[in-house]
Protein backbone atom coordinates (compact mmCIF):
# COMPACT_ATOMS: atom_id res chain seq x y z
CA UNK A 1 0.00 0.00 0.00
CA UNK A 2 1.78 3.20 -1.11
CA UNK A 3 2.15 6.02 1.42
CA UNK A 4 0.22 9.24 0.77
CA UNK A 5 2.25 11.85 -1.09
CA UNK A 6 -0.16 14.62 -0.12
CA UNK A 7 -1.83 14.82 3.27
CA UNK A 8 -4.20 17.61 4.26
CA UNK A 9 -5.75 17.79 7.71
CA UNK A 10 -8.43 20.27 8.79
CA UNK A 11 -7.15 22.88 6.39
CA UNK A 12 -8.71 26.34 6.62
CA UNK A 13 -8.10 29.61 4.84
CA UNK A 14 -10.13 32.60 5.88
CA UNK A 15 -9.83 36.00 4.21
CA UNK A 16 -10.87 39.25 5.78
CA UNK A 17 -12.59 41.40 3.16
CA UNK A 18 -14.17 44.80 3.58
CA UNK A 19 -17.56 45.73 2.21
CA UNK A 20 -17.94 49.01 0.36
CA UNK A 21 -21.16 50.68 -0.68
CA UNK A 22 -21.20 51.89 -4.30
CA UNK A 23 -20.63 55.50 -5.33
CA UNK A 24 -18.63 58.43 -4.01
CA UNK A 25 -20.46 58.50 -0.68
CA UNK A 26 -19.68 54.82 -0.20
CA UNK A 27 -15.99 55.52 -0.89
CA UNK A 28 -15.91 58.36 1.67
CA UNK A 29 -17.73 56.22 4.23
CA UNK A 30 -15.30 53.35 3.69
CA UNK A 31 -12.42 55.71 4.44
CA UNK A 32 -13.91 56.63 7.81
CA UNK A 33 -15.46 53.37 8.86
CA UNK A 34 -14.91 50.02 7.24
CA UNK A 35 -16.96 46.94 7.76
CA UNK A 36 -14.97 43.75 7.49
CA UNK A 37 -16.31 40.32 6.80
CA UNK A 38 -14.51 37.00 7.17
CA UNK A 39 -14.83 34.75 4.16
CA UNK A 40 -14.04 31.07 4.62
CA UNK A 41 -12.46 30.25 1.24
CA UNK A 42 -11.40 26.81 2.48
CA UNK A 43 -13.20 25.47 5.51
CA UNK A 44 -11.88 22.42 7.32
CA UNK A 45 -10.84 20.21 4.43
CA UNK A 46 -9.02 16.89 4.93
CA UNK A 47 -7.85 14.34 2.38
CA UNK A 48 -4.83 12.33 1.33
CA UNK A 49 -3.54 11.40 -2.11
CA UNK A 50 -1.24 8.50 -3.01
CA UNK A 51 1.62 8.54 -5.45
CA UNK A 52 0.54 8.26 -9.07
CA UNK A 53 -3.08 9.23 -8.43
CA UNK A 54 -4.80 11.78 -10.67
CA UNK A 55 -7.45 13.51 -8.61
CA UNK A 56 -9.99 15.97 -9.96
CA UNK A 57 -11.00 18.96 -7.87
CA UNK A 58 -14.53 19.89 -8.78
CA UNK A 59 -16.48 22.89 -7.60
CA UNK A 60 -18.25 25.99 -8.75
CA UNK A 61 -16.44 29.33 -9.10
CA UNK A 62 -15.21 30.54 -5.71
CA UNK A 63 -15.64 27.10 -4.14
CA UNK A 64 -12.05 27.09 -2.84
CA UNK A 65 -10.31 24.84 -5.36
CA UNK A 66 -7.58 27.25 -6.44
CA UNK A 67 -7.06 28.49 -2.87
CA UNK A 68 -6.46 24.89 -1.78
CA UNK A 69 -3.95 24.36 -4.60
CA UNK A 70 -2.15 27.59 -3.68
CA UNK A 71 -1.82 26.38 -0.10
CA UNK A 72 -0.52 23.01 -1.28
CA UNK A 73 2.06 24.87 -3.38
CA UNK A 74 3.12 27.07 -0.46
CA UNK A 75 1.89 30.35 -1.96
CA UNK A 76 -0.76 30.97 0.67
CA UNK A 77 -0.39 30.65 4.40
CA UNK A 78 -3.20 28.56 5.90
CA UNK A 79 -5.36 30.04 8.66
CA UNK A 80 -5.15 26.66 10.40
CA UNK A 81 -4.64 22.98 9.66
CA UNK A 82 -1.79 20.87 8.39
CA UNK A 83 -0.44 20.25 4.91
CA UNK A 84 2.27 17.84 3.90
CA UNK A 85 3.41 17.42 0.29
CA UNK A 86 6.20 14.88 -0.38
CA UNK A 87 6.95 15.06 3.37
CA UNK A 88 7.47 18.85 3.31
CA UNK A 89 5.48 21.68 4.78
CA UNK A 90 4.91 23.72 1.58
CA UNK A 91 4.89 27.03 3.45
CA UNK A 92 8.59 26.60 4.33
CA UNK A 93 9.36 26.81 0.58
CA UNK A 94 12.43 24.61 0.83
CA UNK A 95 14.43 24.23 -2.38
CA UNK A 96 14.29 20.44 -2.10
CA UNK A 97 10.49 20.63 -2.15
CA UNK A 98 10.21 23.24 -4.88
CA UNK A 99 12.37 21.14 -7.21
CA UNK A 100 9.80 18.34 -7.02
CA UNK A 101 6.50 20.01 -7.86
CA UNK A 102 4.90 22.40 -10.31
CA UNK A 103 1.81 24.55 -10.26
CA UNK A 104 0.31 25.41 -13.62
CA UNK A 105 -2.29 28.16 -13.61
CA UNK A 106 -4.30 28.28 -16.83
CA UNK A 107 -5.00 32.00 -16.61
CA UNK A 108 -1.50 33.17 -15.72
CA UNK A 109 1.85 32.34 -17.09
CA UNK A 110 5.43 32.10 -16.00
CA UNK A 111 6.78 32.63 -19.51
CA UNK A 112 8.55 35.92 -20.25
CA UNK A 113 6.02 37.79 -22.36
CA UNK A 114 8.48 39.65 -24.60
CA UNK A 115 10.97 36.83 -25.09
CA UNK A 116 10.77 33.47 -26.87
CA UNK A 117 9.67 30.59 -24.61
CA UNK A 118 13.14 29.07 -25.05
CA UNK A 119 14.57 31.85 -22.86
CA UNK A 120 12.26 30.84 -20.00
CA UNK A 121 13.22 27.19 -20.50
CA UNK A 122 16.92 28.10 -20.20
CA UNK A 123 16.25 30.23 -17.11
CA UNK A 124 14.37 27.32 -15.55
CA UNK A 125 17.27 25.01 -16.39
CA UNK A 126 19.53 27.29 -14.34
CA UNK A 127 17.05 27.78 -11.50
CA UNK A 128 16.22 24.08 -11.16
CA UNK A 129 19.84 23.12 -11.67
CA UNK A 130 19.07 20.64 -14.46
CA UNK A 131 22.18 19.05 -16.04
CA UNK A 132 22.47 19.94 -19.72
CA UNK A 133 22.09 16.41 -21.20
CA UNK A 134 18.95 15.78 -19.10
CA UNK A 135 17.57 19.22 -19.99
CA UNK A 136 18.06 18.64 -23.73
CA UNK A 137 16.55 15.16 -23.56
CA UNK A 138 13.46 16.28 -21.62
CA UNK A 139 13.00 19.41 -23.71
CA UNK A 140 13.21 17.53 -27.02
CA UNK A 141 10.76 14.95 -25.78
CA UNK A 142 8.23 17.52 -24.53
CA UNK A 143 8.59 19.63 -27.67
CA UNK A 144 7.95 16.57 -29.85
CA UNK A 145 5.01 15.35 -27.74
CA UNK A 146 3.32 18.75 -27.82
CA UNK A 147 4.41 19.57 -31.36
CA UNK A 148 5.76 23.07 -30.68
CA UNK A 149 9.16 22.87 -32.35
CA UNK A 150 8.41 25.95 -34.46
CA UNK A 151 6.94 27.99 -31.60
CA UNK A 152 9.65 27.99 -28.94
CA UNK A 153 11.87 30.49 -30.76
CA UNK A 154 9.04 33.00 -31.27
CA UNK A 155 8.18 35.80 -28.81
CA UNK A 156 5.57 34.49 -26.36
CA UNK A 157 3.29 37.49 -27.00
CA UNK A 158 3.00 36.41 -30.64
CA UNK A 159 1.90 32.84 -29.88
CA UNK A 160 -1.69 31.62 -29.89
CA UNK A 161 -3.31 30.68 -26.57
CA UNK A 162 -2.92 26.98 -27.36
CA UNK A 163 0.78 27.30 -28.25
CA UNK A 164 1.36 29.40 -25.12
CA UNK A 165 -0.33 26.84 -22.89
CA UNK A 166 1.79 24.06 -24.40
CA UNK A 167 4.97 26.09 -23.75
CA UNK A 168 3.67 26.82 -20.27
CA UNK A 169 3.37 23.09 -19.62
CA UNK A 170 6.88 22.48 -20.94
CA UNK A 171 8.29 25.18 -18.61
CA UNK A 172 6.48 23.53 -15.71
CA UNK A 173 7.66 20.01 -16.53
CA UNK A 174 11.31 20.49 -17.51
CA UNK A 175 12.46 19.46 -14.04
CA UNK A 176 10.26 16.33 -14.11
CA UNK A 177 8.11 17.18 -11.06
CA UNK A 178 6.73 14.32 -8.99
CA UNK A 179 3.67 16.34 -8.03
CA UNK A 180 1.71 18.46 -10.45
CA UNK A 181 -1.02 20.95 -9.55
CA UNK A 182 -2.99 21.89 -12.66
CA UNK A 183 -5.49 24.70 -12.31
CA UNK A 184 -7.73 24.94 -15.36
CA UNK A 185 -4.97 23.89 -17.79
CA UNK A 186 -7.35 23.71 -20.76
CA UNK A 187 -9.27 26.94 -20.17
CA UNK A 188 -9.96 28.89 -23.36
CA UNK A 189 -8.58 26.18 -25.65
CA UNK A 190 -10.47 24.65 -28.56
CA UNK A 191 -11.65 21.05 -28.27
CA UNK A 192 -8.78 19.61 -30.31
CA UNK A 193 -6.18 21.39 -28.20
CA UNK A 194 -7.99 20.33 -25.02
CA UNK A 195 -7.79 16.71 -26.15
CA UNK A 196 -4.07 17.06 -26.99
CA UNK A 197 -3.30 18.44 -23.54
CA UNK A 198 -5.40 15.78 -21.81
CA UNK A 199 -3.57 13.01 -23.67
CA UNK A 200 -0.28 14.63 -22.77
CA UNK A 201 -1.14 14.89 -19.05
CA UNK A 202 -2.26 11.27 -19.03
CA UNK A 203 0.98 10.20 -20.71
CA UNK A 204 3.06 12.20 -18.22
CA UNK A 205 1.22 10.59 -15.30
CA UNK A 206 1.88 7.10 -16.63
CA UNK A 207 5.51 7.66 -17.55
CA UNK A 208 6.65 9.39 -14.37
CA UNK A 209 4.07 7.94 -11.95
CA UNK A 210 3.40 11.57 -11.09
CA UNK A 211 0.74 12.59 -8.62
CA UNK A 212 -1.62 15.09 -10.20
CA UNK A 213 -4.37 17.31 -8.84
CA UNK A 214 -6.47 18.86 -11.57
CA UNK A 215 -9.14 21.52 -11.38
CA UNK A 216 -11.24 22.11 -14.44
CA UNK A 217 -14.62 23.36 -15.46
CA UNK A 218 -14.48 21.10 -18.49
CA UNK A 219 -15.93 17.81 -17.37
CA UNK A 220 -14.27 16.01 -20.27
CA UNK A 221 -10.92 16.76 -18.59
CA UNK A 222 -12.11 15.19 -15.35
CA UNK A 223 -13.85 12.26 -17.04
CA UNK A 224 -10.80 11.31 -19.12
CA UNK A 225 -8.10 11.86 -16.56
CA UNK A 226 -9.46 11.34 -13.05
CA UNK A 227 -10.62 8.14 -11.48
CA UNK A 228 -11.12 9.93 -8.18
CA UNK A 229 -12.73 13.31 -7.57
CA UNK A 230 -12.94 15.65 -4.60
CA UNK A 231 -15.91 17.96 -4.72
CA UNK A 232 -15.78 21.28 -2.91
CA UNK A 233 -18.60 23.68 -2.26
CA UNK A 234 -18.34 26.93 -0.32
CA UNK A 235 -14.95 25.85 1.01
CA UNK A 236 -16.17 22.50 2.32
CA UNK A 237 -15.51 19.05 0.97
CA UNK A 238 -18.79 17.43 0.00
CA UNK A 239 -17.54 14.31 -1.77
CA UNK A 240 -14.31 12.38 -2.02
CA UNK A 241 -14.36 9.14 -3.95
CA UNK A 242 -14.56 7.43 -7.32
CA UNK A 243 -16.05 9.41 -10.17
CA UNK A 244 -17.92 6.27 -11.28
CA UNK A 245 -19.60 5.98 -7.86
CA UNK A 246 -20.97 9.48 -8.01
CA UNK A 247 -22.20 8.89 -11.57
CA UNK A 248 -23.97 5.69 -10.49
CA UNK A 249 -25.48 7.46 -7.51
CA UNK A 250 -26.63 10.68 -9.12
CA UNK A 251 -27.21 9.90 -12.78
CA UNK A 252 -30.90 9.02 -12.74
CA UNK A 253 -31.21 8.74 -16.51
CA UNK A 254 -29.40 7.40 -19.52
CA UNK A 255 -29.62 8.69 -23.05
CA UNK A 256 -30.77 6.47 -25.93
CA UNK A 257 -29.70 7.75 -29.35
CA UNK A 258 -31.63 5.95 -32.07
CA UNK A 259 -31.54 5.98 -35.85
CA UNK A 260 -34.57 4.42 -37.58
CA UNK A 261 -34.85 2.82 -41.02
CA UNK A 262 -38.00 4.89 -41.67
CA UNK A 263 -39.48 7.99 -39.98
CA UNK A 264 -41.39 7.31 -36.74
CA UNK A 265 -44.06 9.39 -35.05
CA UNK A 266 -43.89 11.14 -31.71
CA UNK A 267 -46.74 8.96 -30.42
CA UNK A 268 -44.83 5.79 -31.23
CA UNK A 269 -41.84 7.01 -29.26
CA UNK A 270 -43.23 8.71 -26.18
CA UNK A 271 -44.20 5.42 -24.47
CA UNK A 272 -40.47 4.50 -24.23
CA UNK A 273 -39.26 7.63 -22.47
CA UNK A 274 -38.94 11.41 -22.56
CA UNK A 275 -38.25 12.62 -26.09
CA UNK A 276 -35.41 15.14 -26.07
CA UNK A 277 -35.04 15.36 -29.81
CA UNK A 278 -36.80 13.95 -32.87
CA UNK A 279 -36.11 14.78 -36.51
CA UNK A 280 -37.40 12.41 -39.18
CA UNK A 281 -35.61 9.14 -38.64
CA UNK A 282 -33.36 10.01 -35.69
CA UNK A 283 -34.28 10.57 -32.04
CA UNK A 284 -32.82 11.05 -28.57
CA UNK A 285 -34.66 9.67 -25.56
CA UNK A 286 -34.12 10.14 -21.86
CA UNK A 287 -34.86 6.88 -20.03
CA UNK A 288 -34.64 5.64 -16.48
CA UNK A 289 -31.10 4.45 -15.74
CA UNK A 290 -32.13 1.11 -14.24
CA UNK A 291 -34.52 0.27 -17.10
CA UNK A 292 -32.31 1.48 -19.95
CA UNK A 293 -31.38 -1.97 -21.23
CA UNK A 294 -34.96 -3.28 -21.12
CA UNK A 295 -36.30 -0.20 -22.90
CA UNK A 296 -33.62 -0.53 -25.57
CA UNK A 297 -34.65 -4.16 -26.15
CA UNK A 298 -38.33 -3.18 -26.44
CA UNK A 299 -37.44 -0.45 -28.91
CA UNK A 300 -35.53 -2.91 -31.09
CA UNK A 301 -38.55 -5.24 -31.10
CA UNK A 302 -41.23 -2.62 -31.71
CA UNK A 303 -39.71 -0.14 -34.18
CA UNK A 304 -37.50 -0.35 -37.31
CA UNK A 305 -34.25 0.50 -35.50
CA UNK A 306 -31.16 0.80 -37.66
CA UNK A 307 -28.70 1.96 -34.99
CA UNK A 308 -28.94 2.41 -31.21
CA UNK A 309 -26.58 3.82 -28.59
CA UNK A 310 -26.93 3.89 -24.80
CA UNK A 311 -25.01 6.80 -23.29
CA UNK A 312 -24.44 8.23 -19.83
CA UNK A 313 -26.01 11.60 -19.11
CA UNK A 314 -23.45 14.44 -19.49
CA UNK A 315 -21.18 14.70 -16.47
CA UNK A 316 -22.06 18.40 -16.20
CA UNK A 317 -25.69 17.48 -15.54
CA UNK A 318 -24.70 14.91 -12.92
CA UNK A 319 -22.43 17.41 -11.16
CA UNK A 320 -25.27 19.94 -11.13
CA UNK A 321 -27.42 17.27 -9.54
CA UNK A 322 -24.77 16.62 -6.87
CA UNK A 323 -24.44 20.29 -5.97
CA UNK A 324 -28.23 20.54 -5.92
CA UNK A 325 -28.28 17.69 -3.39
CA UNK A 326 -25.37 19.06 -1.37
CA UNK A 327 -27.24 18.88 1.97
CA UNK A 328 -27.95 15.18 1.45
CA UNK A 329 -24.39 14.07 0.82
CA UNK A 330 -22.53 16.44 3.16
CA UNK B 1 12.90 59.24 -21.43
CA UNK B 2 13.68 58.81 -17.72
CA UNK B 3 17.40 58.98 -18.45
CA UNK B 4 16.90 62.02 -20.65
CA UNK B 5 15.11 63.72 -17.73
CA UNK B 6 18.11 62.99 -15.49
CA UNK B 7 20.43 64.40 -18.14
CA UNK B 8 18.36 67.61 -18.42
CA UNK B 9 18.28 67.90 -14.61
CA UNK B 10 22.12 67.78 -14.45
CA UNK B 11 22.40 70.18 -17.41
CA UNK B 12 20.13 72.69 -15.66
CA UNK B 13 21.99 72.43 -12.35
CA UNK B 14 25.34 72.96 -14.08
CA UNK B 15 23.99 75.96 -16.00
CA UNK B 16 22.48 77.62 -12.90
CA UNK B 17 25.58 77.11 -10.75
CA UNK B 18 27.92 78.20 -13.58
CA UNK B 19 25.94 81.46 -13.86
CA UNK B 20 26.08 81.98 -10.07
CA UNK B 21 29.83 81.48 -10.02
CA UNK B 22 30.45 84.09 -12.75
CA UNK B 23 30.01 86.88 -10.16
CA UNK B 24 31.26 85.05 -7.01
CA UNK B 25 34.09 82.69 -6.13
CA UNK B 26 32.41 81.13 -3.08
CA UNK B 27 28.74 80.21 -2.65
CA UNK B 28 27.58 78.58 0.62
CA UNK B 29 31.17 77.45 1.36
CA UNK B 30 31.62 75.81 -2.10
CA UNK B 31 34.02 77.11 -4.73
CA UNK B 32 33.25 76.59 -8.41
CA UNK B 33 35.30 73.38 -8.79
CA UNK B 34 33.73 71.83 -5.68
CA UNK B 35 30.18 72.67 -6.74
CA UNK B 36 30.67 71.35 -10.28
CA UNK B 37 32.28 68.19 -8.83
CA UNK B 38 29.31 67.90 -6.44
CA UNK B 39 26.82 68.02 -9.33
CA UNK B 40 28.72 65.41 -11.34
CA UNK B 41 29.10 63.15 -8.33
CA UNK B 42 25.42 63.59 -7.35
CA UNK B 43 24.41 62.55 -10.89
CA UNK B 44 26.67 59.47 -10.85
CA UNK B 45 25.47 58.49 -7.37
CA UNK B 46 21.89 58.96 -8.48
CA UNK B 47 22.47 56.37 -11.18
CA UNK B 48 24.40 54.11 -8.83
CA UNK B 49 22.40 54.41 -5.62
CA UNK B 50 18.94 55.86 -6.15
CA UNK B 51 17.98 54.34 -9.52
CA UNK B 52 16.22 51.07 -8.79
CA UNK B 53 14.47 48.32 -10.69
CA UNK B 54 12.27 47.70 -7.66
CA UNK B 55 10.06 50.79 -7.73
CA UNK B 56 7.29 48.66 -9.24
CA UNK B 57 7.67 45.90 -6.66
CA UNK B 58 4.51 46.81 -4.71
CA UNK B 59 2.42 46.50 -7.88
CA UNK B 60 4.06 43.15 -8.69
CA UNK B 61 3.13 41.91 -5.22
CA UNK B 62 -0.42 43.24 -5.27
CA UNK B 63 -1.13 41.83 -8.73
CA UNK B 64 0.29 38.44 -7.76
CA UNK B 65 3.12 38.61 -10.30
CA UNK B 66 5.68 37.44 -7.77
CA UNK B 67 3.87 34.09 -7.38
CA UNK B 68 5.81 32.44 -10.18
CA UNK B 69 9.05 33.41 -8.41
CA UNK B 70 7.83 32.16 -5.04
CA UNK B 71 7.16 28.74 -6.55
CA UNK B 72 10.71 28.30 -7.82
CA UNK B 73 13.73 27.03 -5.89
CA UNK B 74 15.34 30.45 -5.82
CA UNK B 75 15.38 33.09 -3.11
CA UNK B 76 13.08 35.97 -4.02
CA UNK B 77 15.49 38.48 -2.48
CA UNK B 78 18.48 37.11 -4.40
CA UNK B 79 16.46 37.33 -7.59
CA UNK B 80 15.45 40.93 -6.85
CA UNK B 81 19.05 41.80 -5.93
CA UNK B 82 20.25 40.49 -9.31
CA UNK B 83 17.56 42.54 -11.08
CA UNK B 84 18.77 45.55 -9.12
CA UNK B 85 22.45 45.00 -10.00
CA UNK B 86 21.58 44.61 -13.70
CA UNK B 87 19.53 47.80 -13.62
CA UNK B 88 22.33 49.70 -11.87
CA UNK B 89 24.85 48.51 -14.43
CA UNK B 90 22.68 49.92 -17.21
CA UNK B 91 22.18 53.20 -15.34
CA UNK B 92 25.86 53.68 -14.53
CA UNK B 93 26.78 53.14 -18.17
CA UNK B 94 24.20 55.72 -19.24
CA UNK B 95 25.36 58.16 -16.51
CA UNK B 96 28.98 57.87 -17.64
CA UNK B 97 28.00 58.65 -21.24
CA UNK B 98 25.89 61.63 -20.08
CA UNK B 99 28.71 62.88 -17.83
CA UNK B 100 31.12 62.64 -20.79
CA UNK B 101 28.80 64.89 -22.83
CA UNK B 102 28.49 67.36 -19.93
CA UNK B 103 32.26 67.41 -19.37
CA UNK B 104 32.75 68.13 -23.07
CA UNK B 105 30.18 70.94 -22.88
CA UNK B 106 31.28 72.62 -19.63
CA UNK B 107 34.95 71.55 -19.47
CA UNK B 108 34.85 71.75 -15.67
CA UNK B 109 37.66 71.49 -13.16
CA UNK B 110 36.85 68.44 -11.03
CA UNK B 111 38.13 67.85 -7.49
CA UNK B 112 39.68 64.38 -7.20
CA UNK B 113 39.94 62.66 -3.80
CA UNK B 114 42.93 60.99 -2.10
CA UNK B 115 43.31 57.20 -2.12
CA UNK B 116 42.08 56.95 1.50
CA UNK B 117 39.03 59.11 0.73
CA UNK B 118 38.32 57.06 -2.39
CA UNK B 119 38.20 53.85 -0.34
CA UNK B 120 35.81 55.44 2.19
CA UNK B 121 33.75 56.87 -0.67
CA UNK B 122 33.43 53.46 -2.35
CA UNK B 123 32.47 51.78 0.95
CA UNK B 124 29.85 54.44 1.69
CA UNK B 125 28.54 54.23 -1.88
CA UNK B 126 28.13 50.45 -1.41
CA UNK B 127 26.36 51.19 1.88
CA UNK B 128 24.07 53.64 0.07
CA UNK B 129 23.24 51.00 -2.55
CA UNK B 130 22.32 48.49 0.17
CA UNK B 131 20.30 51.09 2.10
CA UNK B 132 18.33 52.07 -1.01
CA UNK B 133 17.74 48.39 -1.86
CA UNK B 134 16.30 47.91 1.64
CA UNK B 135 14.16 51.06 1.18
CA UNK B 136 12.81 49.71 -2.10
CA UNK B 137 12.01 46.33 -0.51
CA UNK B 138 10.26 48.11 2.34
CA UNK B 139 8.13 50.11 -0.10
CA UNK B 140 7.37 46.89 -1.92
CA UNK B 141 5.65 45.48 1.18
CA UNK B 142 2.87 48.06 0.68
CA UNK B 143 1.66 45.75 -2.09
CA UNK B 144 0.72 43.09 0.46
CA UNK B 145 -2.01 45.33 1.83
CA UNK B 146 -2.91 48.05 -0.64
CA UNK B 147 -3.23 48.61 -4.38
CA UNK B 148 -2.59 52.36 -3.90
CA UNK B 149 1.18 52.60 -3.81
CA UNK B 150 1.66 55.43 -6.30
CA UNK B 151 0.78 58.26 -3.87
CA UNK B 152 3.15 57.29 -1.02
CA UNK B 153 5.88 56.56 -3.56
CA UNK B 154 5.51 59.93 -5.28
CA UNK B 155 5.75 61.80 -1.95
CA UNK B 156 8.73 59.68 -0.96
CA UNK B 157 10.64 60.46 -4.16
CA UNK B 158 9.99 64.20 -3.83
CA UNK B 159 11.31 64.08 -0.28
CA UNK B 160 14.17 61.82 -1.36
CA UNK B 161 15.34 64.23 -4.08
CA UNK B 162 15.46 66.98 -1.48
CA UNK B 163 16.78 65.09 1.56
CA UNK B 164 19.42 63.01 -0.23
CA UNK B 165 20.99 66.19 -1.60
CA UNK B 166 20.15 65.58 -5.23
CA UNK B 167 18.89 69.12 -5.89
CA UNK B 168 21.55 70.99 -3.85
CA UNK B 169 24.08 70.21 -1.11
CA UNK B 170 22.33 69.81 2.26
CA UNK B 171 24.91 71.93 4.04
CA UNK B 172 23.55 75.08 2.43
CA UNK B 173 20.41 74.56 4.57
CA UNK B 174 19.94 76.15 8.04
CA UNK B 175 21.63 74.23 10.88
CA UNK B 176 18.38 73.16 12.55
CA UNK B 177 17.10 71.62 9.28
CA UNK B 178 20.41 69.85 8.67
CA UNK B 179 20.30 68.42 12.21
CA UNK B 180 16.72 67.24 11.63
CA UNK B 181 17.66 65.60 8.31
CA UNK B 182 20.57 63.78 9.95
CA UNK B 183 18.07 62.07 12.25
CA UNK B 184 16.81 60.29 9.11
CA UNK B 185 18.68 57.82 6.87
CA UNK B 186 18.31 59.98 3.73
CA UNK B 187 21.62 61.92 3.89
CA UNK B 188 23.39 58.53 3.92
CA UNK B 189 22.03 57.59 0.51
CA UNK B 190 24.10 60.00 -1.61
CA UNK B 191 24.81 63.26 0.20
CA UNK B 192 27.46 62.00 2.64
CA UNK B 193 29.16 60.13 -0.21
CA UNK B 194 29.56 63.37 -2.18
CA UNK B 195 30.89 65.12 0.93
CA UNK B 196 33.53 62.48 1.56
CA UNK B 197 34.48 62.59 -2.14
CA UNK B 198 35.01 66.36 -1.90
CA UNK B 199 37.07 65.94 1.30
CA UNK B 200 34.49 67.81 3.38
CA UNK B 201 34.19 65.14 6.11
CA UNK B 202 36.74 65.37 8.91
CA UNK B 203 38.71 62.16 9.55
CA UNK B 204 37.39 61.92 13.13
CA UNK B 205 33.78 62.07 11.84
CA UNK B 206 34.21 59.23 9.33
CA UNK B 207 33.81 56.50 11.95
CA UNK B 208 30.70 58.15 13.41
CA UNK B 209 29.02 58.46 10.00
CA UNK B 210 30.11 54.93 9.02
CA UNK B 211 28.49 53.62 12.21
CA UNK B 212 25.31 55.63 11.52
CA UNK B 213 25.12 54.21 7.98
CA UNK B 214 25.63 50.67 9.29
CA UNK B 215 23.00 51.21 11.98
CA UNK B 216 20.43 52.33 9.42
CA UNK B 217 21.21 49.28 7.27
CA UNK B 218 20.73 46.91 10.24
CA UNK B 219 17.54 48.69 11.28
CA UNK B 220 16.02 48.54 7.81
CA UNK B 221 17.10 44.92 7.41
CA UNK B 222 15.24 43.98 10.60
CA UNK B 223 12.21 46.06 9.64
CA UNK B 224 12.14 44.33 6.23
CA UNK B 225 12.44 40.91 7.82
CA UNK B 226 9.44 41.58 10.05
CA UNK B 227 7.26 43.21 7.37
CA UNK B 228 8.00 40.62 4.66
CA UNK B 229 7.24 37.76 7.06
CA UNK B 230 3.98 39.45 8.05
CA UNK B 231 3.24 40.33 4.41
CA UNK B 232 3.72 36.76 3.16
CA UNK B 233 1.16 35.60 5.71
CA UNK B 234 -1.27 38.10 4.19
CA UNK B 235 -0.31 37.39 0.59
CA UNK B 236 -3.37 36.57 -1.45
CA UNK B 237 -1.61 35.65 -4.75
CA UNK B 238 -4.33 37.59 -6.55
CA UNK B 239 -4.90 37.23 -10.23
CA UNK B 240 -2.92 34.03 -10.23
Amino acid sequence: MPEPVITVRNLKKHFSVYKKEPGLLGSVRSLLRREYETVAAVDDISFSIKQGEVVGFIGQNGAGKTTTLKMLAGLLYPTSGEVSVLGFNPWNRENAFQKQFSLVLGQKNQLWWDLPAMETFLLNQAIYDIPNPRFRKTLNKLVDLLDVKDSIQIQVRKLSLGQRMKCELIAALLHNPKVLFLDEPTIGLDVIMQKTLRDFISEYNKEYNATIILTSHYMDDVKELCERVIMIDHGKKIYDGLLSSIINKYARNKILSVVFAAPVSKNDLKKFGTIKHLTGSSATLLVSRKDATKIAARLLESLPVQDLNIEEAPLEAIIREVFGNRAKIA
Amino acid sequence: MWRFRQFLSSLMSLTVWSVLFTSQTNVFGYNRAEMISYIFMAAILHGLVLASALYGLAERIYSGDISSLLLKPVSLFSYLAIEEVADKGRNILATLIESGILIALFQPEIVLPSAYTTVVFLLWAAGGVILNFLFSLLFGTLGFWSPDTWGPKFLFFIFLDFSAGKLFPLNILPDWLQSALFLTPFPYLTFMQTQVFLGKVAIDKILIHSSALLLWIVLFYLLNKFLWHWGFKNYAAQGQ
